[in-house]
């Protein structure tokens, strides 16, 4: 079998069948396409054209950021705009020394983790549960994805109200079911006010993980099951062995991309809780808007900053482990896709 | 396309552009002028109330028309401080007490008080709509729509069920009303608990109540002897019975309950009391849970002294600076402050009036009105108070202080060190001034 399509989810060629068949791994090196040439003309029609868009995104993107990160160096605070000095590193000290901040750095951490575990397990599970072929896929397909048009802060009004303890579903039904004997102030105890959160995101962000992951496992051909099932490999081993290394590069994005949008996600949290009770369910993005609420756009500018330094370094450190080696003994490739992948015979 | 229909085009495009600044600027070539007036505490009764009174306005000025801008409550202040930023945008503005102080510090705001000079309607205004109408320069930066005040609403049903007589008069009574009605099995609870935003308002009222007899009237924070009602042993007294109320007498949820949970607990019949503005009324009467018979309001709830404090805050109409029709927006602010449009958007809201002619008007006299009527009355035992509301960190002190409330009701902080933290606060606000 030769190489595997791309159908652009990020699996790359050939790693459909690690170790599947040997004519996989045999596949001759293709000669690496070739750039076009522009000539100076070419060239500078192609500029003109772009010109436009590059524009757009200096005035709409790098200027304000450039702008708001300005701020951070400053004292803006909207309350009192007739002083906005330079005031250096202040408006970091003062972040780094604030009680909340460190709570606020761990529920991050806790929100980031128990957000997106449980959204890719259960999504995996889901996905793998609607690429097999029954009735009503199609139907449950859209029922499965449906949560993910609707916006974050509308889910986190309805969970907020499906969580109150006096009037909410959840207490009612578990009441019912005889589970309690007294309401649970979900929302108000700090023991339980993360959980509650964390559930309410599990359940938006699951589809997002469906949604990619079954893209990419309907890229893998049957065929390759076929021979494994042939060749005697149980579920398990089909599923570490076949199918969670053909996806392997829409998994690792989809995680980079989730962690990203997850440690950015103040919407649900900021309708259910607030970031309550007692700064209990703060993560950093929720701490900035209040901050931002409290009028001092210089302290919430240098959050920003930290978010985006904390991004940049998860991401970098994300890519560099995930990156994959190349044929060469293990050498690390310098980002590219390799173009075959050096297999130890056949598996199944 | 050839040159004539290129050049037709440009023309087309630069008339189009030109006629759309002309609109930017609020101003035809008729001499029509188009105010852009910004409300803050948006609701859907309360804009259609105002919509009816700007057409009212536009009638009687064929020549103004005003573009009635309403952005959801909880994110106007911010949007409005953006439109005042930019410097354009806005030519009439709702300006509230705690965002007059922030937003005529950055000279966002104007100065009316040379377009008032003469002007017959201050006669009609209330003393308090007069203060309040001007700041301690004698600027005028808002005109005062109406009022917000404490009263308590109760079940008169269940407190009559519990085997009282009367409805609670003091914090003491209230405590011990509200625990002997509270039964979490029967999702039936005392006190509509503030826990959540703006936490802070009720806590600051009870210890107000407590340190009546010293407390500075031009500064509800601050005793007669300069220090802060925070330092008074009384303030701690006050609180353990405020906190007690939580404990013994409130939904166990009601630690993050804002202003919507606390009105829908009582609205929908779970909780007894409920200590709030005069607006709720409105709502109230609209509540399929609880009929217009099993309910009415008390004055605002008494210290050990006898006396309560009530800390009045108020909004109102402003002009921003940077509007290029003050003339106009000075008749509009005017026009929304005397007369039949006042005592219609005061009564139709749920205000405490500003205009003195309500004290004739038999609507304030009955039902959940005769609280206030009976507060207004007494003005010895019930003391209206400035509160600093117009400091520049009156935001800061907000989210700090409803912060440390919930800390005190989580358990994870005294209300020994909450009053002393917010003592050193304010005095190093004041001394920093």
């Amino acid at each position: 079998m030769g190489a595997l399509p791309d159908a652009g989810t990020g699996l790359r060629p050939g790693a459909g069948g690690r170790g599947h068949t040997s004519t996989a791994t045999s596949a001759p090196t293709a000669p690496r396409p070739r750039r076009p040439v522009f000539t100076s003309r070419q060239g500078l029609t192609v500029a003109a054209f772009m010109a436009p868009a590059a524009l757009f995104v200096a005035v709409f993107i790098y200027y304000p950021m450039t702008a708001g990160s300005q701020m951070a160096f400053r004292n803006w605070n909207l309350n009192d705009l007739t002083d906005t000095s330079w005031v250096g590193l202040q408006n970091f000290r003062e972040i780094f020394t604030d009680p909340v901040f460190g709570t606020v750095l761990s529920n991050t951490g806790i929100w980031v983790v128990g957000s997106i575990v449980p959204q890719f397990v259960i999504g995996f599970a889901l996905a793998l549960w609607l690429r097999r072929r029954f009735r009503f896929r199609g139907l449950y397909q859209a029922m499965i994805f449906f949560p993910w048009a609707i916006s974050g802060f509308l889910i986190g009004i309805l969970f907020r109200w499906m969580f109150n303890s006096e009037f909410g579903v959840v207490n009612d039904l578990l009441e019912k079911a005889g589970l309690i004997s007294e309401p649970i102030p979900w929302l108000a105890d700090p023991k339980t006010a993360m959980v509650a959160v964390l559930i309410a995101n599990i359940w938006y962000g699951v589809t997002f993980f469906a949604i990619m992951i079954l893209a990419a496992l309907q890229s893998i051909p049957d065929e390759i099951y076929e021979a494994a099932e042939i060749d005697g490999a149980g579920k398990v081993r089909t599923l570490f062995q076949i199918t969670i290394p053909s996806i392997r590069g829409t998994l690792s994005l989809t995680v980079l991309l989730r962690v990203i949008w997850i440690f950015n996600f103040p919407d649900l949290i900021f309708a259910m809780t607030g970031g309550g009770p007692s700064n209990e369910t703060h993560i950093v993005t929720t701490w900035m808007i209040t901050v931002t609420q409290q009028g001092d756009y210089g302290r919430a500018s240098a959050i920003g900053l930290i978010v985006v330094a904390m991004l940049l370094v998860f991401s970098v450190f994300h890519l560099t482990a995930t990156r994959e080696k190349s044929t060469t003994g293990g050498k690390r490739t310098t980002g590219r896709m390799p173009r075959t992948r050096r297999t130890k015979g056949t598996v199944l | 396309m050839s040159r004539r229909r290129t050049a037709t085009a440009l023309c087309l495009a630069a008339a189009l552009v030109l006629s759309g600044c002309a609109v930017g600027g609020g101003g035809a070539a008729d001499g029509t002028v188009t105010l852009h007036m910004v409300e803050s505490l948006t609701n859907p009764t309360r804009t259609a109330v105002l919509k009816d009174l700007i057409a009212e306005f536009e009638k009687q000025n064929p020549k103004i028309n005003v573009d009635l801008i309403s952005p959801p409550t909880d994110q106007a202040d911010q949007k409005i401080q953006q439109m005042l930023q930019s410097g354009s945008g806005i030519d009439t503005l709702e300006v509230r007490d705690i965002t007059s102080g922030p937003w005529s510090t950055n000279r966002w705001l104007y100065d009316m008080s040379k377009d008032l000079k003469g002007w017959a309607g201050w006669d009609e205004l209330t003393d308090n709509a007069v203060k309040y109408a001007k700041d301690a320069k004698g600027r005028t930066y808002y005109i005062p729509y109406g009022f917000y005040g404490l009263s308590l609403f109760y079940r008169s049903d269940l407190v009559t069920a519990a085997g009282f007589k009367n409805p609670p008069a003091s914090w003491d009574d209230l405590l011990e009303q509200a625990t002997a009605i509270q039964n979490p099995s029967k999702r039936q609870y005392g006190y509509a608990f503030r826990g959540g935003t703006n936490a802070n308002s009720n806590a600051v009222a009870v210890i107000e109540a407590y340190v009546a007899d010293k407390i500075d009237r031009d500064n509800g924070f601050k005793l007669t002897d300069g220090r802060t009602i925070f330092s008074a042993p009384e303030a701690l007294t006050a609180l353990k019975t405020y906190f007690a109320l939580f404990k013994k007498a409130s939904p166990p949820s009601s630690v993050a309950w804002g202003y919507p949970e606390m009105v829908e607990g009582f609205s929908n019949g779970s909780t007894a009391f409920l200590l709030q503005d005069p607006e709720v009324i409105a709502t109230l009467g609209e509540s399929k849970a609880i009929s217009r018979q099993q309910w009415t309001t008390a004055p605002l709830l008494t210290g050990p002294g006898g006396k309560a404090v009530q800390p009045v805050a108020t909004a109102g109409w402003g002009i921003a600076a940077g509007s290029k029709h003050k003339a106009e927006a000075t008749k509009l602010v005017k026009f929304l402050a005397e007369g039949d449009a006042a005592t219609t958007f005061d009564k139709k809201n749920s205000l405490v009036p500003i205009l003195k002619s309500a004290a004739d008007d038999a609507y304030y006299k009955t039902g959940a009105w005769a609280s206030y009527v009976k507060m207004t009355e007494n003005p010895d035992a019930y003391i209206t108070v400035t509160q600093p509301r117009d400091s520049s960190w009156w935001t800061e002190w907000i989210q700090k202080s409803d912060a440390e409330i919930q800390k005190v009701l989580l358990g994870k902080m005294t209300p020994e060190q909450l009053l002393v933290g917010w003592d050193s606060y304010w005095t190093a606000k004041w001394k920093s001034q």
